[in-house]
């Protein structure tokens, strides 16, 4: 979203109220060049806490984009190793001690250690777990926050009986409870496409499918709120009164002024799916292929190997918790920024 | 007033049906026969074609979908007698179908589980609104102080971990690394087989994992709440008038914060009604969250369906509860 | 040879156990190292070294030495569900019945654990182990009169007999043992559709059985020389006449006539057995009554019940578990002594590549040497050499009549080269195409599918690995199935149902038998298979250890992976902690706790 289209300003031209100021002055460009985003923007840079997490999200983000290159050069890959080359299966199924920790000295050639049982690499695993993780999060928020900003969109400035009928939408997808819902849907679509080729990319598809079709309602909502709000305003009745098509006043007009919401509801979709793709795949109803944070953790939590190997276990967990939390405490930046009068 | 839940009712009623067709037609028109796991259960998964046909047959599967709809709601209100193959099951009502695994209605095994789930929930929301209201509201009075700031950094934390990661911890520490020797044994023990304290034992861990985080998000919501409340030109007036700080802030400053605590409150609570999966996934208690695992698993579609359409009643009634809860907390509000 | 042995336990087993053995359903295996049974270990294996049969064994039964009565003996099953249905006719599981047959319900005959821990067939129901006519088609049992049921009335010969006619209804008990045996061996069985499908209440129209005085008589419609194996299935057992058993309400609470009663039954989760006070010790030749109670807790997480079994607390000393997980196989084998028991399962894991498909013997061969079984096994949580070891041929190790033999003159073991080789002397193109399914929803049946592709791919072979949300076996078995119409290499997991060659090869190699996944189809084994039952019992064992090594050196149809076994963990108050030999599950009849 670009800065200068955003703003009830960008009307001023076509309303017939007479200009008071001149708009090529000094002072008045100041203030239009500051959008509420800029000035939100400038906030952020101020906040800390803002910046530390912006570098996480931003550390994870190149791990998810470059696992390829980096596993690469780490030596380290997916590849499924035979099983009794790194893992012993008279201890317990632990890594042998030359594989590194937790029996034996750390070593380049797995940096972080071996899985037990498989002895499939950690890193790599890691790596492509935080691709995963992050691809199938923002997806979804993307075709949620679209989802959402449509309805709430069409609701809010249409009203009347599309209003109802929407908002009976939201209402009934609120009570489906999501956890039911992926549990209900997982197996069907799985079953519908196990002979595909392409199974592996359907089933993350259809993750991103499920995550989106019970996130969107609450951007919907807010979405509405502020719609209601904002059809009531001048700009917007002129525009009506000018006989603009619907769709351009929604569009052209409207949207554009939603952008502090829409950024809202992303800041909290985001983290919010980044940690139901882990808790769908620790259930056993996400992704199913190993490569997922969530996965790895189902494998670790066991008592045998937290005892004896629980850095296996601290590595996926760490990953999730440091990014949904600085995923969430960026948002709760953005959410600050972009409204100083709430309080922390 | 009367109206208002009147109409709510009839809205709730609407959703329900809604839900329930959604998950009939999703099973109807999935992928593969809804006959098929219960004839691959019965046949040692020697299910053939001409097999699948008797299932499909006597399940009435090859009826109109609309005529069994139509069955499948009679049966909830009347019961009915279910024939699978050439064995009858009685289901009386509300009958929500026979479990395909344990071939016992669905709805008793609901009503068993229910004490499991329930406990688990009632004692979470105990625990998370004991502790988390309260110091809500002594960090909203000392609002800026170092300990507020603390708190608050340090409860936002928390709540920002994942739920099942920080339930997921709870049990690795407090029954692997520093085992409690009382309450490391977790699960779901009736009261009435192996009495209150086996019962409380098993369950003491669930509801600290649960109560703690809860707590967090409670403490914040709580002080978020007050912090506005203290801020109304009310509460000035009452200072201004001299009041005690007491009355100021429980009477007239707690009031006013209660109301969106209580609504997020009973939203929470209609959801871990409805089944708290992970907490009974980690701590392995038989509740109806791990039945609808369970179920999902072992393709027991009749529970999957009744489970779904039984958190989807809850959650609409605890909806309709807070809504009219609001309104009587808060005379500016006017349900209509 | 009168080498016969134990008994039963089935293809549910597969099923029964759950996610985690449905893997192996897929996999198995049949390298490694010791080449033995005791891969590295020096533990005393429950191994079964062919049976005997005592038809003169009379009640009451030895009493086990030190044994004591009264305390509650608590089972966990980890990831097993347990049956669904206490019915006996409808009954087959390894599961369900161990405890059923071995406490609850009785049959014309039951297996007794001798003194070296090998089964023994002796009567149970019956006063002998039946008497047979020349040619097997015509067996007559007597029941004896002093046997009751719970309700304190005399079991009679026609329950005994309505009992066994209720095994043919294969609708109202789809999934019982009877519509393998009882449908296939009884004269005129596979007409008749059973008393319930059949509307026929008391049985009338099926003549297959008589009853005269205390003895009934079965007619045959082939000879089944093995019918007093057939007889320890509980299924082979009485049943109340008429409404009283009717299914499948008489599958919550059955009536039972062994030391112990159904107090309650919750299916997938709980079963209590209490003392049944009507039965007498002098009726039955080999159970006990010394338990107040047994709990059978089903569907147990595996980690929390060895957590439980090795913390040796007050709730684990009186408790049994029916498995223990590979992460804690290295910790269990120093701590508990003999109180961890490994018992021989009398099963095999296989793999089966599609006869019609692969038609070479040597590519059969490459699939045998690319299989990396030790990598699968560590992969799919099994202990190598201990849970699972290698295997020679279908016929389990002590099975009358097995031989020791070895198709290339050493045990298979993986070895890519010589795979390569195989194929290359096949003159098939590489990389040669292979096509099977995997159970996605364990992460074990993925690890190990994962171990199987890399084994077959360095091999010369390139897989396509599809992922299944059921159980594999209802895709291979069904043969209209979409996704089994694409496979090349299918598997199963097979068990002797009693110690007899006839409950293996031709369940799993005769063209056209159900759980023939392989689709092998011989004439001339056909034929072998069919004249094997004609020969004169003392031959019969050997005749079938012939055709195993026959069939497995000159086609090959079939690579069998692993025989497998199970442990057992049983609490320091468990008195004779052993293993039933006859269907790889605790001694139930045998425990007793210390006191």
């Amino acid at each position: 979203m670009s800065a200068d289209t955003a703003g009830p300003e960008t009307l001023g031209s076509l309303s017939d109220e007479p200009q008071h100021q001149d708009p090529n002055s000094q002072q008045a460009k100041e203030i239009a060049g500051k959008s509420p985003l800029r000035i939100a923007l400038g906030r952020l840079a101020r906040d800390k806490i803002a910046v530390v997490c912006a570098v996480v999200v931003l550390f994870f983000i190149i791990c998810a984009v470059f696992a390829g290159p980096i596993s690469h050069l780490f030596g380290v890959s997916l590849e499924t190793p035979l099983a009794s080359e790194r893992v012993d299966g008279l201890n317990n199924n632990m890594p042998k001690p030359e594989m590194g920790p937790p029996f034996g000295p750390f070593t380049w050639e797995h940096p972080m250690g071996v899985a037990p049982r498989t002895g499939n690499d950690n890193l790599a695993y890691w790596l492509y777990g935080c691709r995963i993780s992050l691809l199938i999060a923002a997806s979804a928020t993307l075709v949620a926050s679209v989802t959402g900003v449509v309805v709430g969109l069409l609701a809010g400035f249409l009203g009347g009986a599309v209003d109802k009928i929407l908002s009976f939408f939201v209402d009934t997808f609120l009570t489906i409870p999501f956890l039911l819902a992926a549990l209900t849907l997982a197996p069907i679509l799985n079953e519908r496409f196990a002979l595909y080729d392409s199974y592996a990319t359907i089933q993350k598809f259809s993750l991103v499918v499920v995550l989106a079709l019970f996130g969107w309602m609450g951007t919907a909502r807010l979405i509405r709120g502020e719609v209601l709000a904002l059809r009531e305003r001048e700009f917007v009745q002129a525009a009506r009164v000018m006989g603009m098509p619907t769709s351009r006043i929604l569009f052209k007009e409207l949207l554009p002024n939603l952008a502090a919401p829409i950024i809202i509801s992303v800041s909290l979709m985001l983290p919010a799916f980044v940690a139901a793709e882990a808790g769908l795949a620790y259930l056993g109803i996400g992704v199913t292929d190993g490569v997922s944070w969530g996965q790895t953790i189902l494998q670790a939590a066991t008592p045998t190997y937290f005892r004896e190997y629980p850095q296996y276990l601290w590595q996926p967990l760490l990953g999730i918790v440091a990014l949904v939390l600085s995923l969430n405490l960026l948002g709760d930046a953005i959410r600050d920024a972009l409204d100083p009068k709430t309080r922390r | 007033m009367f109206a208002y839940v009147v109409k709510r009712l009839i809205s709730g009623v609407l959703v329900v049906t809604l839900v329930s067709m959604a998950i009939f037609l999703l099973f109807w028109y999935g992928p593969s026969s809804p006959a098929q796991p219960i004839c691959d259960r019965e046949t040692s998964n020697r299910c053939t074609q001409t097999k699948l046909a008797v299932y499909e047959k006597t399940l009435g599967y090859d009826n109109p979908v609309y005529e069994e709809y139509g069955k499948y709601v009679k049966g909830i209100f009347v019961g009915r007698t279910l024939t699978i193959a050439s064995n009858d099951y009685e289901c009386g009502a509300p009958c929500l179908g026979v479990s395909y695994r344990t071939k016992q209605p669905v709805k008793e095994e609901l009503v068993s589980r229910m004490p499991a789930t329930f406990s688990v929930a009632i004692g979470g929301a105990f625990l998370y609104l004991l502790f988390g209201v309260p110091i809500g509201v002594a960090a909203a009075r000392r609002r800026g102080t170092v300990a507020d700031k603390a708190l608050v950094s340090s409860f936002l934390f928390i709540s920002s971990i994942p739920y099942y990661l920080f339930a997921l911890l709870t049990w690795l520490y407090l029954t692997i690394t520093f085992p409690i020797p009382f309450f490391s044994d977790t699960g779901y023990f009736s009261i009435a087989q192996n009495g209150p304290l086996k019962w409380f034992g098993g369950l003491f861990l669930a509801w600290v994992a649960l109560g703690i985080f809860g707590c967090t998000q409670y403490t914040r919501f709580t002080r978020g709440a007050m912090v506005e409340a203290l801020s109304e030109d009310y509460i000035r007036t009452a200072k201004a008038k001299g009041l005690p700080t007491r009355t100021i802030v429980y009477k007239h400053g707690l009031r006013a914060a209660l109301v969106p605590v209580v609504t997020i409150f009973g939203i929470d609570f209609g959801t871990l009604l409805a089944g708290t999966i992970f907490t009974e996934r980690i701590f392995d208690i038989q509740g109806i969250g791990y039945w609808s695992l369970q179920a999902v698993q072992g393709r027991d579609l009749p529970v999957v369906q009744a489970t779904a359409l039984f958190s989807a009643v809850v959650l609409i009634i605890a909806n309709l509860l807070v809504d009219v809860v609001y309104s009587v907390l808060d005379p500016r509000v006017r349900l209509s | 040879m009168e080498r016969l042995d134990s008994m039963k336990r089935n293809k549910p087993l597969a099923l029964v156990a759950g996610a985690a053995l449905l893997t192996l359903a897929a996999c198995g295996g049949g390298s490694s190292d010791g080449g033995g049974s005791n891969g590295g270990t020096d533990r005393e294996f429950g191994d079964q070294e062919g049976g005997t049969k005592d038809a003169a064994r009379k009640g009451p039964a030895a009493e086990i030495e030190g044994a004591a009565t009264g305390g509650t003996i608590t089972v966990y099953l980890p990831g097993d569900p347990g049956p669904d249905s206490l019915d006996p006719t409808t009954g087959w599981s390894v599961t369900g019945n161990s405890i059923q047959q071995a406490l609850t319900s009785r049959s014309l005959t039951q297996y007794a654990r001798d003194e070296n821990g090998q089964p023994v067939l002796v009567p149970d129901l019956a006063t002998d182990l039946g008497t047979p006519n020349d040619d097997y088609t015509e067996w007559t049992f007597t029941i004896r009169d002093d046997a009751t049921w719970e309700d304190g009335k005399p079991v009679t010969a026609e329950e005994v007999a309505f009992g066994i006619c209720r095994s043919l209804d294969s609708e109202a008990f789809p999934s019982g043992a009877g519509t393998e045996y009882s449908k296939t061996y009884f004269k005129d069985a596979a007409d008749y559709e059973g008393p319930y499908t059949g509307k026929d209440p008391n049985c009338e129209k099926w003549d297959g059985i008589a009853v005269d005085g205390q003895d009934i008589t079965i007619s045959m419609a082939k000879p089944f020389p093995d019918m007093d194996y057939w007889g320890a299935f509980m299924t082979m057992g009485p049943a109340p006449l008429g409404n009283a058993s009717k299914p499948p309400n008489y599958g919550n609470k059955p009536l039972a006539n062994g030391p112990y009663k159904v107090d309650s039954f919750k299916p997938n989760e709980e079963l209590v057995l209490v003392k049944n006070d009507q039965w007498s010790a002098d009726s039955d030749p080999a159970r006990h009554q010394y338990a107040d109670e047994f709990v059978f807790k089903f569907n147990q997480d595996q980690s929390k019940v060895d957590e439980i079994m090795l913390s040796d607390n007050s709730d684990s000393q009186t408790a049994v578990s029916t498995g223990l997980g590979s992460d804690k196989y290295t910790d269990a084998n120093g701590q508990l002594g003999d109180r961890l028991v490994q018992q021989t399962s009398q099963c095999v894991s296989t793999l089966t590549p599609d006869y019609d498909q692969i038609t070479d013997i040597n590519v059969r061969k490459a699939l045998a040497y690319a299989y990396p079984y030790e990598d699968v096994w560590i992969a799919s949580g099994e202990v190598p050499g201990v849970t699972r070891v290698p295997a020679n041929s279908i016929m389990p190790p002590g099975m009358a009549g097995k031989k020791d033999f070895q198709v290339d003159g050493e045990q298979i073991t993986y070895d890519p080269e010589k795979a390569k080789a195989l194929l290359e002397e096949a003159g098939v193109e590489m990389p040669y195409p292979i096509t099977m399914v995997y159970y996605e929803v364990d992460p074990l049946a993925k690890a190990a599918q994962d171990q199987i592709t890399k084994g077959f791919e360095a091999s010369g072979f390139k897989v396509k690995a599809v992922p299944v949300q059921e159980s594999p076996y209802n895709i291979w078995l069904d043969p209209d199935n979409k996704v089994n119409k694409t496979l090349n290499l299918r598997g199963v997991n097979w068990c002797s149902d009693w110690p007899s060659g006839s409950t293996m090869i031709p369940s799993l190699l005769r063209g056209g038998a159900v759980y023939n996944t392989a689709r092998f189809d011989e004439a001339s084994v056909n034929d072998e298979m069919d004249n094997i039952a004609t020969l004169p019992l003392e031959e019969q064992a050997d005749a079938w250890g012939s055709l195993d090594e026959e069939i497995m050196t000159d086609y090959f149809p079939i690579i069998p992976t692993a025989f497998r076994n199970d442990l057992f963990v049983f609490g320091t108050k468990i008195g004779n902690p052993t293993g039933d030999g006859s269907i790889g599950a605790p001694n139930y009849k045998d425990l007793y706790v210390m006191q």
